[in-house]
Formats: C-alpha cells, sequence, structure tokens
C-alpha cells in the first residue's frame, strides 16, 4: 500500500559560478501593485559570506520589503512592479524560483505564531525538505542538526502553539536552517518577545554567524545586541538606504540618529549628555563593557 | 494556549492508520446511510460509543453534542411523527390536514423512521470527532495525500483546521477589546445596534485572518512550498494487519447491509 | 486625594477553563495617581492579573475591588467607565471607516446623546492630537496612529484608571515615544496608570511602582529605584534593567539605582568634577 516507493529526483541545490558577493543588490527599486510611492528607491549594497548585517530604520521604512526581495517573494508573490538586480549566493532572483532560492535563503519573520502551522515539532521543522522532495533519512538527520543548532531537542512531538513565543520562534528559525541555507534573513524576529525569548533567540542567531559562518541580515530595533554582534549597519529610511557604516560610526552620530529615528544603545545616550556638559569623553563606548572601561578611566584621569 | 482537536494518547484506536480509520469512517457512514431500520443504526452507534470509550475520548464532549442537537433531533422526529405517511396506525390524532400534509395519525412507520433519522444524525455527529481526535492532523493530510487527493488541497484543508482553535482565540481577544470600549452585549439592544456590535466583531477578525494568511504564504513559500518536484514525507505510515482486519471488516460489513437493504 | 484606594486585589487566585493556573494568591493596592508597569515573562501572569482590574476575568478566588464596586458584580462594560483597557494590538479594535465615527462608536452602544458624543469626541481628538486625521479611515494610518485612535476610543468613556497591554510592542523609537507622551500626559491630568511592559528602560523612565509577576504571583513591589537597586535577582528572571542602572552598579554605585541618563550623568559628573576642577586649577 506504500504509494511512493522510490523517492523521485529531489529539487537540485543550484551552484554559481563564482561568488564573490553572499547578496547583491544592484539599484533595486519597488512598487508595491496600487500604490504609487515606490517602497524601495534605488537601493544598492553587498555583503561578503559570513559578514553579521543589522538592518535599522523606523517603521514602514521598506526594512520587510527589502527582506523580501531577497528570497524572490518579492517581486514573486507579491506582483509589483520591480527593477534592478538582486543576487543572492550567486543567484539572480528573477532566474530563479523560490523552492530554489530557499536552500540558499532563510526567511524568518515576525510573528513566529503566524509562520508555524504544523502540528508537530518535527513536522513543522521537516516541511521545507519534505517540500524539496529530500529522501525521509536525509530529512531526519537535517531536522535534528537544525533542532541542535536551536536547542530545541526534546521537542520534536511538542506542539508549536504551546510553546513559548520564544521557542515558536526557535522552531521558525529552525525551519529555515533544516535547508542549510547559507544566508539567514531574520525580519523583527524578537520584537514581539519577552526579554527572556528576546535572549534566547539573539544567542543563536549570534551563535549561527559565529560559529556556522552564516551571513545574516537581521532587522530589529535591538540596538544593544546590534552594538554587540553586528558588523556593520544599514539604515533605511522612507524607502531609501541612507546609511551604511559600522555599528560605532551610526551609534555615535547624534544627528543621523536623530534624522532617522534610530534611539542608540542607552550608553550613547550618556555619552552624548556628557559632551553636551563639557565633560572631555574622547572614546565613545557602544556596548557595556566598553563603558565600563571608559567611565573608569575617565574617573581615573581625572586624579 | 489554543491546541487542535487531536488528543494524544495510546490506544488501539490511535495507533491505527489514518486511512484504515478513514475507510471505516465512510463505511460506517454509508451503512447509516443504507439501512433505514433504527435497530442497525443502533448497532453502528453502539459501535462508535465503544470506540469513544476504547478511545479514552472526554465524555463531557460527547454530552455537549447531545445537549446543543436534542433540540433539533426532537423537532426532526415530531415531524416524522406526524407527517410520515405509514400504513400501520397506532394513533389516530384527527382529520388529515392535506394543506400541511399532515396525516391526522401517528403510524409504527413514522415513528421507526424519526427514531432512525435521529439516530443517522448523532452517528454522523459523534463519528467525526472520532477521527479528528485519535489522529494528529499531519497523518490525516497523509492519508488524503495517499488517496491520491491532491497535496495543494490536503494542505489547505489539514492547515484550516489546524488554524481553528487560533481563530478562536483572536475572536474571544476581539470581543473583549470591544467590551473595553463599550461595546455592552452582542445579543441585546436593537438590530441596528446588533448588527453594528457584530461588525466590530466581524470586521477585525476577517482583516486579522486576511494578514495572518498574507504572512502564512510568505512562510510556506519561503520554505519551498510547491517546489516542482515530487514531495517527500518524512513521516512514513505503513498499514499494519489490524488496519488490513479493519479495512477487511469495514468491507465485509458493508457488503452485509447492502444484501440486507436490497438483497 | 493621597492614596486613595482605587483598585484593591485581595488573594486571587485565576485558573483558566483549560487548567492553567495564571495567577495564585495576589494581593496588591493601585491607589490614585499611581504609574504602575506590571513586568514580568510571558506566562507570568501579566495580562491575566491586569484583565482583572476591569472585570474581564473573575477571579477563581478572592475579590477585586475598582472603587469600591466588587467586579464579580459587574458587567465589562459597565466597569469599562471606570477602567479603560487599551489592548496591545489597536487591529483588534479598530473597524469603522473614518477615525471619527471609530471614537463615537462606544459611546453610541452606551446610548450617550448626539450632544454629548460630539463633546466627547472633540475632546478626545484635541488630547490625542487627532484632529487633522478625523475624516481619515484608520486602516490607513500608521501603527502608531492606528495606536492612538484605539486609546482615543477608550478615552471617551472617560475612565479614571487606564491599563495599556504592552503599548510599545511592535513600535519603533518614534512611536513608542509617541504613545508613551500620550500616557503621560493623561496621568498629568489625574489619571491613574498602570502599564504592562518588557520594556525596562520604559519602566526606569515612566513609572512610580514597578510590579515584577513571575510564576501567578506578584514577588516585587517597589519604586524602579527600589526594585532595580539588586538587580541580580532580576537577572535570574532575564529582566535586565537598563543599561544605565548596570553601568552604575558595574562602576560601584551602591545606593538606589540610578534610573535615567541625566542622573546617571550627574552622579558621574559629581565623581570626576573634583578632579577636573584640580586640573584646571593647576593649570
Amino acid at each position: 500500500m506504500i504509494l511512493i516507493a522510490s523517492h523521485p529526483p529531489r529539487l537540485p541545490k543550484e551552484k554559481s559560478v563564482s561568488m564573490s558577493w553572499m547578496i547583491d543588490v544592484a539599484h533595486v527599486t519597488y512598487t508595491y501593485p496600487n500604490t504609487e510611492r515606490p517602497a524601495l528607491e534605488s537601493i544598492s549594497f553587498q555583503v561578503p559570506p559570513g559578514q553579521f548585517v543589522a538592518l535599522l530604520g523606523p517603521t514602514s521604512a521598506g526594512k520587510s520589503t527589502l527582506c523580501y526581495c531577497l528570497n524572490g517573494v518579492v517581486p514573486r508573490l507579491f506582483g509589483g512592479e520591480m527593477k534592478g538586480k538582486v543576487v543572492v549566493a550567486g543567484l539572480d532572483t528573477y532566474e530563479h524560483e523560490i523552492p530554489v532560492l530557499a536552500q540558499h535563503v532563510g526567511l524568518v519573520l515576525q510573528n513566529a505564531r503566524s509562520q508555524l502551522f504544523n502540528v508537530t515539532v518535527l513536522s513543522e521543522v521537516a516541511f521545507g525538505c519534505e517540500n524539496l522532495g529530500m529522501p525521509p533519512e536525509e530529512i531526519r538527520q537535517r531536522v535534528t542538526e537544525a533542532l541542535a543548532l536551536t536547542e530545541l531537542h526534546g521537542l520534536e512531538d511538542r506542539q508549536p502553539s504551546t510553546l513559548s513565543g520564544g521557542q515558536q520562534q526557535r522552531v521558525a528559525i529552525a525551519c529555515v536552517l533544516a535547508m542549510r541555507p547559507d544566508l539567514l534573513v531574520l525580519d523583527e524576529p524578537t520584537s514581539e518577545l519577552d526579554p527572556l525569548g528576546s535572549e534566547q533567540v539573539m544567542k543563536i542567531v549570534a551563535r549561527l554567524n559565529r560559529e556556522l559562518g552564516k551571513t545574516i541580515l537581521l532587522v530589529t530595533h535591538d540596538t544593544d545586541f546590534v552594538a554587540r554582534f553586528a558588523d556593520r549597519v544599514l539604515v533605511l529610511y522612507q524607502g531609501h538606504l541612507v546609511e551604511d557604516n559600522t555599528p560605532r560610526n551610526v551609534f555615535t552620530n547624534q544627528t543621523l540618529l536623530q534624522q532617522y529615528r534610530i534611539r542608540p544603545p542607552q550608553v550613547c545616550e550618556i555619552t552624548f549628555e556628557l559632551l553636551s556638559r563639557g565633560t572631555p569623553v574622547t572614546q565613545m563606548p557602544i556596548t557595556i563593557d566598553e563603558a565600563v572601561e571608559v567611565f573608569k578611566r575617565l574617573e581615573k584621569d581625572g586624579q | 494556549m489554543a491546541t487542535s482537536a487531536f488528543i494524544p494518547a495510546n490506544t488501539f484506536l490511535h495507533r491505527l492508520d489514518a486511512r484504515s480509520k478513514l475507510i471505516a469512517l465512510l463505511t460506517i457512514l454509508a451503512i447509516a446511510m443504507i439501512l433505514d431500520h433504527p435497530v442497525y443504526i443502533l448497532g453502528l452507534l453502539g459501535i462508535v460509543l465503544f470506540s469513544w470509550l476504547a478511545a479514552r475520548l472526554p465524555l463531557n464532549f460527547l454530552g455537549n453534542i447531545f445537549k446543543y442537537f436534542s433540540g433539533i433531533a426532537l423537532l426532526i422526529f415530531c415531524i416524522q411523527l406526524f407527517f410520515y405517511p405509514g400504513e400501520i396506525y397506532l394513533l389516530h390524532l384527527s382529520r388529515p390536514i392535506p394543506l400541511i400534509g399532515f396525516s391526522g395519525y401517528i403510524s409504527l412507520e413514522g415513528v421507526l423512521y424519526g427514531l432512525a433519522l435521529i439516530l443517522r444524525l448523532i452517528v454522523i455527529l459523534t463519528i467525526a470527532p472520532l477521527l479528528v481526535m485519535t489522529t494528529p492532523l499531519s497523518e490525516l493530510m497523509l492519508a488524503l495525500v495517499k488517496f491520491k487527493i491532491p497535496y495543494r488541497f490536503a494542505f489547505i484543508l489539514t492547515t484550516a483546521m489546524s488554524l481553528l482553535p487560533s481563530i478562536q482565540n483572536r475572536a474571544e481577544l476581539i470581543q473583549q477589546a470591544q467590551l473595553c470600549r463599550g461595546v455592552a452585549d452582542f445579543e441585546q439592544g436593537n438590530l441596528i445596534l446588533r448588527l453594528r456590535a457584530s461588525a466590530s466583531l466581524l470586521i477585525p477578525l476577517i482583516l486579522g485572518a486576511f494578514r495572518d494568511s498574507q504572512t502564512l504564504e510568505v512562510a510556506i513559500s519561503s520554505r519551498a512550498f510547491g517546489a516542482p518536484v515530487q514531495r517527500t514525507y518524512l513521516l512514513e505510515t505503513h498499514l499494519r494487519p489490524v488496519d488490513y482486519s479493519l479495512i477487511m471488516a469495514s468491507g465485509l460489513l458493508l457488503l452485509f447491509s447492502l444484501w440486507i437493504r436490497w438483497g | 486625594m493621597a492614596n486613595k484606594e482605587l483598585i484593591v486585589v485581595q488573594d486571587v487566585c485565576y485558573t483558566y477553563p483549560n487548567g492553567v493556573e495564571a495567577l495564585r494568591g495576589v494581593n496588591l493596592v493601585i491607589n490614585k495617581g499611581d504609574f504602575c508597569a506590571i513586568v514580568g515573562q510571558n506566562g507570568s501572569g501579566k495580562t491575566t492579573l491586569a484583565k482583572h482590574f476591569n472585570g474581564l476575568l473573575k477571579p477563581t478566588q478572592g475579590n477585586v475591588w475598582v472603587e469600591g464596586y466588587n467586579t464579580t458584580q459587574c458587567r465589562v462594560s459597565e466597569m469599562s467607565r471606570l477602567v479603560g483597557y487599551v489592548f496591545q494590538n489597536p487591529d483588534d479594535m479598530l473597524f469603522c471607516s473614518t477615525v471619527e465615527e471609530e471614537i463615537a462608536f462606544g459611546l453610541r452602544m452606551l446610548r450617550f446623546t448626539k450632544e454629548e458624543i460630539n463633546h466627547r469626541v472633540e475632546n478626545v481628538l484635541e488630547l490625542l492630537k487627532l484632529q487633522g486625521l478625523r475624516t481619515q479611515h484608520p486602516f490607513a494610518l500608521s501603527l502608531g496612529d492606528r495606536q492612538r485612535v484605539a486609546v482615543a476610543c477608550v478615552l471617551s468613556l472617560a475612565p479614571e484608571i487606564f491599563v495599556f497591554d504592552e503599548p510599545t510592542t511592535g513600535q519603533d523609537h518614534l512611536g513608542a515615544l509617541s504613545i508613551m507622551s500620550v500616557i503621560q500626559e493623561l496621568h498629568t491630568k489625574g489619571c491613574t496608570i498602570v502599564i504592562i511592559t518588557h520594556d525596562m528602560r520604559l519602566v526606569a523612565e515612566y513609572a512610580s511602582r514597578v510590579i515584577v509577576m513571575n510564576r501567578g504571583q506578584s514577588i516585587i513591589d517597589a519604586p524602579p529605584a527600589v526594585a532595580f537597586k539588586n538587580y541580580n535577582f532580576l537577572e535570574e528572571l532575564s529582566l535586565r534593567p537598563p543599561q544605565v542602572t548596570q553601568l552604575a552598579t558595574l562602576l560601584g554605585h551602591d545606593e538606589h539605582a540610578i534610573l535615567n541618563t541625566k542622573d546617571f550623568c550627574n552622579w558621574l559628573s559629581s565623581r570626576i568634577k573634583p578632579n577636573v576642577q584640580n586640573q584646571t586649577s593647576e593649570a
């Protein structure tokens, strides 16, 4: 009675010929259907493999749209008009279907609850690999691996909706990890989580970058985390890429932060306040550890 | 907080393959339609109720089904009682009133037919939960796919079922939110007020479901849904001897009932 | 006026129909003029507790009194005039085709007179600076503005106490600031505020009192300066005080916790000032 006796060929993982950039976005302008103003306007940037990039900006700046561009959901699923070129892991998103891109780009969305729909964590995480037609033994192996990376072992048989928010979002990450992508795009993965859940998720994101060398594009408002882990910050404002710099240069530039409504880590606000009072702060800390060092020296230098 | 209808347990019914359960369910439904003597249908109901007990499913749920549908059942019974044109008179009431179809007497056939209808209704109402509560949706989907129902359709069906509890949760939340802005009661006041009150519940609910379905579409696409290859399944289900026995028994029972009816 | 008890929660336990024990013996009093923040992880009972403040949930055990009324004996629609509850997601509430209609809707349902409705709608539009958006479709507004319309709907019933469930979740910096300034203004006008949040920076900057919930119990109830003082304990619950507080402690500040940038700078300056002055005098 086994109807699928042998396994037909799975969707092969396309390999690019040469790849110097993990993400290569060139002059992208995109307008959603039935709207006039473009959601993204002439966006260009490149990301080398292994880099941790944070994407900042106020709501409706186009951050989600940019994420959707990277795995072909825009414009393939949404329609609308797109100009320019997006090449991810060496694959042009115009030429390749979303399922092909899914093996290179893992997209994790903001709302954990509405992206999970299976009955068990196991079937949830296996879903992508099943769609790609992988043999069950390989799926099992990949699922085990993905659950280990997201520290979810032992929860295989749980129903996703009964898990905590942090666990649910980790399941969502495991779901794309099972397809072994080189690039992870996370669209505000912690904005609806409690502090414990956020911490669990961010810890895993940082480790995927540092230990496994995954390229990360993270949309977030959590600048404390960005200051600690990101290599680079992109700022999107009203559909334009207005800044592309290191976290340090972004978080210590008060004019820029105010102009684009970004709240820096609080230690940066302290420094701005001290500077405005004429206290001679020569070095601008962006993390707590740096701040302890800088302010201790500031106290000592006086003596 | 919501969970799907599936109630995990390790009983005989839980261990059966979804396909054999589906076949057994369809068989019992078919027999309930084929046979029209209440005694036979009572027998079917016996099988269903025994299965509820065997699968250790909550009996209060069964009680609720009876509670909610007893009114309708009574109504159906009465209609048959008064309007079924039988031959064996039990009770003469009045002269026939042809205009509304009242025959003027209660016949044995009417009683029996009424009983059969009610019992049929109960069988239908109690057997569907029996399947859904003992079978994880993923297995149910697999069974549908193996019955050659297209994956897309099976996916939509089972996903919709799995999302029902969360829609219910949201409806509750919206109702609370509306209560907090002064929407007093959804069943009080004049018609216009009541209509507006239900609009305040329905519009956010529908828009929310629409937004969620968009998110879901992005989520499943990002996870290679609809890749141009034949899909595989991590969970492979196998029919075991008990499943074959159940399917065989269902077939025999079906033949037997056909023989009773027309043989 | 001082210490007028508005909400009294006495030995309250609450168990959801599915058997989850969300509250296990909570006791607290909310006084007039409080700006109270309820913090804790998801599942700690914050929202369940707050929903008792306007009778959305009735205690399984114990009692809740709001302005002297026992909530078990009141309907939510009556309570909504005493306690305004603003849900996290404005989209769970908004459904009319203009902002004006949206605000008037609740008042209409409560059968206010036409003049009274107009009067209140005008007041609320002005207070929340929504006059410019009155004929706009609520769905066409930004999340921040939709949130303000949702507040307006609740505010139109003129309650004395407000409960905000995670008002800044999902908002950007500006959106969060704008909603917090509205809340701040309500507080200045004499309203009592209860806010559920995960944002410790917000707690430190606005609240006069913080209630930490853990496993259905209130385990800390103190002003933020006291509650955040010994933050190792909070850290066990993954509730990390804002960076200023942490930084001050790491630099050896051991009195009441420092809660905002200004206080931190004052404190730090006091530690370096004499030396800086020395330097200048030597020069």
